[in-house]
């Protein structure tokens, strides 16, 4: 090789994966799609950090997906001037956090739990793991983690390619038609690109093209089906239930102990979803039980006129125009319950 | 901070540019000694008061050790030293692992005794650091090499960022010297060096962590009895994962010591083409294997006592490396394991060399492969060579179903479903799955057999420069679509 090759190199190499980024960003941008950031341990982390702001009175919403579509940060800021802080996990139960929460001490502000049936009254394993992972990832975050992250959102909020769930190297290669194997238990292709994005607040939205394309819309309401399909536990009941009301009382009793507010909030769902849930889960066996036991106040979307006509896309979540209509009610019915926001006399 | 971050991308610039300014020698070294602590402590601020302790510890004992005439003394200094660093391991590292055994025997003897768990975080890095520390005072008290004068010279020998956390195990000699004088990378050093950080990230972000460790994971998680295609796919995915995470990171240590004007040893030389286990450990975590060599076989006696003291030595530094690789005794079989193959390995040798005695044709000359003595046939005909390799490669990956499995109970049913046809073993791993593992382990393989009597750097050399350039540039295009999360290094853990 003779002298300064591997200078050439270098500049070649340079020039070459320029190159490569830069007609991949085009390219995925000519699609239409907008920046999403990933929706991980770190992101995550960073919102648990902030459940202190501003002064011991923040809003937490934790839950599952419901709460990361159905409440729109925007209108909420908007009304209450206060910044609501999203913990909320998609396919998740609350528990875990709900019981982090309560443990820590410094954590005095209002807390709005999302109910959605099958997440919440569950024992399972796999509803926990995940929320119990990032907890003890957040326990555990070390400063160069922290400043990895500071640099990361800056990239993710230039750069529409650094999607880790729909485009990274795995993504992509899933996406190669390889025949199924025989007996192994394979979970179906993630959502498509077009069903949602995810905003730094951890907001999730459904894309316009999602909302105007039935096919996508089928293809997610496949999704569930088959998710719903898989959890083969009856909804749990006796004392089973008995101890994971007893259990949700004591840490909210430990929250209320210390100044914060809890609200257990149940979002919109619709169709056969809908139907599937009531069935499941009579009302005045766990809902009204729920509040019944925890004393805590709740918002049922059938209750209210004002939210109870949505018409979910796949059944579950709301589209970003009804989020809004239900998050404007929802500060409403909240206000008309008591709350107050600090915030707001600052608009 | 790990290798394979955003935040270590823009440390190691600012690193670059700040050494490159025209401060003098000592500044140059105070920043990196600063930035060497920087680097420790962004992962767990409090744990840079054990590298500090260490490193104060070390530096005075060690020069009392070189000018301590007073042998008694000597002594005394040696094993207050010894103390200090393995105690500080032990108690780390080992704590919970001694209580628990401690409470196993106490039941066993029908004592009903219930400790509290401890609770223990191993500081990153100390099985190393401790080494490198350790050869220094045994160098010391064996007058070996001169004490290093400077104190700042000697912390950042103990602390320079790229071998802090997870080596290459240095010795004082192959570090001290490079900070008596002046060094800044020349254009050659830092291209080099740029290559060897692509390539270890790539090895660790590509290979190691996007496209095998969720296949190991699964597998050796697996509560199952797996089918034979599933547990050999796993085992084989954790064999090609430890490796590039191991050797990734040391490539990137490597070459960001490069791109600083520093060389550090190697630690890899394509291991899975080993012809035998000896030939195994020349090129498999060298500065380690070296280590224990100086520092625990030749010190036990070596091969200097006997026959059967050389295989009791050789027992006990493979069970001692074990060891010191976790807290666990899956480990310490997986040493036995490797200790049981290098007797084996050594019985066939010494047989073959004597029946050659025997035979008169002892005077053809045998050959030093990778420092250890082979018989000339295993250089002539490639194709024997080649099965050898692969057949070490099969025992390797037998020894890595104790060095992953989490106890025995894991191991032994790993082990079953490896080597027994089981009508209804369960199959978790996907067709994609098994294809990624198959082409990434053929041409792992592949790679290190054609590698193995050279090395990356120079094979880079012969290249043409668009040739390079094209495969650089598909390395790093790879790593950015990876997008993997910056998880860390396996042996962190060790």
């Amino acid at each position: 090789m003779k002298k300064n090759n591997i200078g050439r190199a270098a500049i070649l190499t340079l020039l070459l994966v320029l190159l490569f980024v830069t007609s991949w960003e085009l390219y995925l941008r000519s699609k239409g799609i907008p920046i999403s950031y990933d929706d991980d341990e770190n992101l995550w982390s960073d919102k648990r950090a902030m459940v202190y702001e501003p002064k011991d009175k923040a809003t937490v919403l934790i839950g599952s997906s419901r709460n990361k579509y159905d409440i729109d940060i925007s209108t909420w800021k908007k009304l209450t001037g206060d910044h609501p802080i999203q913990l909320a996990m998609p396919g998740t139960s609350p528990l875990p956090i709900l019981d982090d929460l309560a443990k820590d001490k410094n954590f005095k502000g209002k807390l709005i739990v999302d109910v959605t049936e099958i997440l919440f009254f569950s024992l399972s394993l796999q509803r926990t793991k995940e929320p119990n992972n990032h907890i003890n990832y957040y326990k555990k975050w070390t400063p160069a983690q922290r400043a990895s992250f500071s640099i990361d959102h800056f990239l993710e909020s230039h750069l529409v390619f650094l999607d880790k769930d729909l485009l990274s190297l795995n993504a992509l290669l899933e996406g190669v038609p390889v025949p199924k194997r025989k007996d192994v238990f394979a979970l179906p292709n993630a959502c498509p690109m077009e069903f949602d994005r995810v905003t730094y607040d951890r907001q999730n939205f459904m894309t316009s093209k999602f909302l105007t394309d039935t096919t996508l819309q089928n293809q997610v309401k496949g999704l569930w089906v088959f998710y719903r399909q898989m959890s083969k536990d009856p909804p749990i009941s006796g004392t089973q239930l008995d101890s994971l009301f007893a259990t949700v009382k004591d840490d909210v009793d430990k929250i209320k102990a210390r100044g914060g507010e809890v609200l257990f909030v149940r979002s919109p769902s619709s169709g056969p979803f809908l139907q599937g849930e009531i069935m499941g889960y009579p009302r005045e066996k766990y809902w009204d039980r729920l509040l019944t036991i925890t004393g805590c106040p709740g918002i049922h979307f059938a209750d209210y006129p004002a939210i109870d006509h949505f018409v979910c896309p796949e059944f579950s979540h709301l589209k970003v125009s009804d989020a809004v209509i239900y998050t404007t009610n929802i500060v409403q019915i909240l206000e008309q319950k008591g709350w107050v926001f600090p915030g707001k006399s600052k608009i | 901070m790990v290798f394979n971050s955003y935040t270590f991308i823009v440390f190691f610039l600012v690193m670059l540019v700040l050494h490159n300014l025209p401060f003098t020698w000592k500044v140059k070294k105070i920043n990196l000694l600063i930035a060497s602590y920087i680097f420790y402590a962004a992962w767990n601020p409090p744990f840079i008061l054990l590298l500090w302790l260490s490193t104060v510890v070390d530096y005075f004992v060690g020069r009392a050790l070189y000018t301590q005439p007073n042998k008694a003394k000597k002594h005394l200094l040696l094993v207050l030293s010894l103390c200090g660093n393995l105690g500080m391991l032990c108690f780390f590292k080992y704590g919970g692992f001694i209580l628990e055994n401690f409470t196993h025997l106490v039941h066993t003897l029908g004592i009903n005794y219930q400790p509290a768990k401890p609770n223990i975080i191993l500081p990153a890095g100390i099985s190393f650091y401790t080494f490198t520390t350790l050869c220094y005072t045994i160098d010391m008290y064996k007058r070996k090499s001169e004490p290093v004068k400077s104190f700042l010279d000697f912390a950042l020998f103990v602390t320079f960022f790229p071998h802090l956390v997870a080596g290459p195990i240095v010795r004082p000699p192959q570090l001290v010297p490079q900070f008596q004088t002046p060094r800044t990378a020349s254009q050659k050093q830092l291209m080099q060096g740029l290559l060897l950080i692509s390539m270890g990230l790539f090895m660790k972000v590509v290979l190691a962590d996007s496209m095998l460790s969720a296949s190991a994971n699964s597998v050796f998680n697996s509560k199952d009895v797996l089918n034979s295609l599933d547990a050999w796919m796993g085992v084989l995915a954790f064999s090609g994962q430890i490796f590039f995470d191991f050797a990734g990171y040391s490539s990137c240590a490597i070459g960001v010591a490069s791109c600083l004007g520093f060389v550090l040893p190697e630690n890899f030389l394509y291991p899975y083409a080993a012809i035998g286990f000896s030939d195994f450990w020349r090129r498999w975590h060298i500065t380690l294997s070296a280590w224990l060599r100086d520092y625990l076989y030749i010190p036990l006696g070596g091969n200097r006592k006997g026959k059967f003291r050389t295989y009791i030595n050789l027992m006990i530094t493979m069970l001692l490396g074990g060891l010191w690789h976790g807290a666990n005794w899956t480990f310490v079989v997986w040493g036995a394991l490797h200790g049981l193959y290098l007797w084996v390995e050594k019985i066939i040798q010494d047989f073959t060399y004597r029946r050659k005695l025997n035979l008169s044709i002892a005077a053809e000359p045998t050959v030093v492969m990778q420092g250890f003595m082979a018989p000339r046939f295993l250089k002539k005909v490639q194709s024997s060579n080649f099965a050898l390799a692969l057949f070490t490669f099969f025992l390797v990956n037998v020894t890595w179903v104790f060095f992953r499995s989490p106890d025995f109970t894991s191991a032994w049913r790993m082990l079953t479903s490896m080597f027994s046809h089981i009508q209804k073993g369960s199959s978790i791993l996907s067709n994609l799955a098994i294809i990624k593992i198959s082409v990434i382990v053929i041409c792992m393989v592949a790679f290190h057999w054609f590698m193995r009597n050279t090395r990356v750097l120079a094979v880079a050399e012969k290249l043409p420069w668009w040739l390079l350039g094209l495969i650089w540039s598909i390395l790093l295009i790879l790593l950015i679509l990876s997008q993997e999360s910056s998880s860390s290094f396996i042996y962190f853990q060790f």
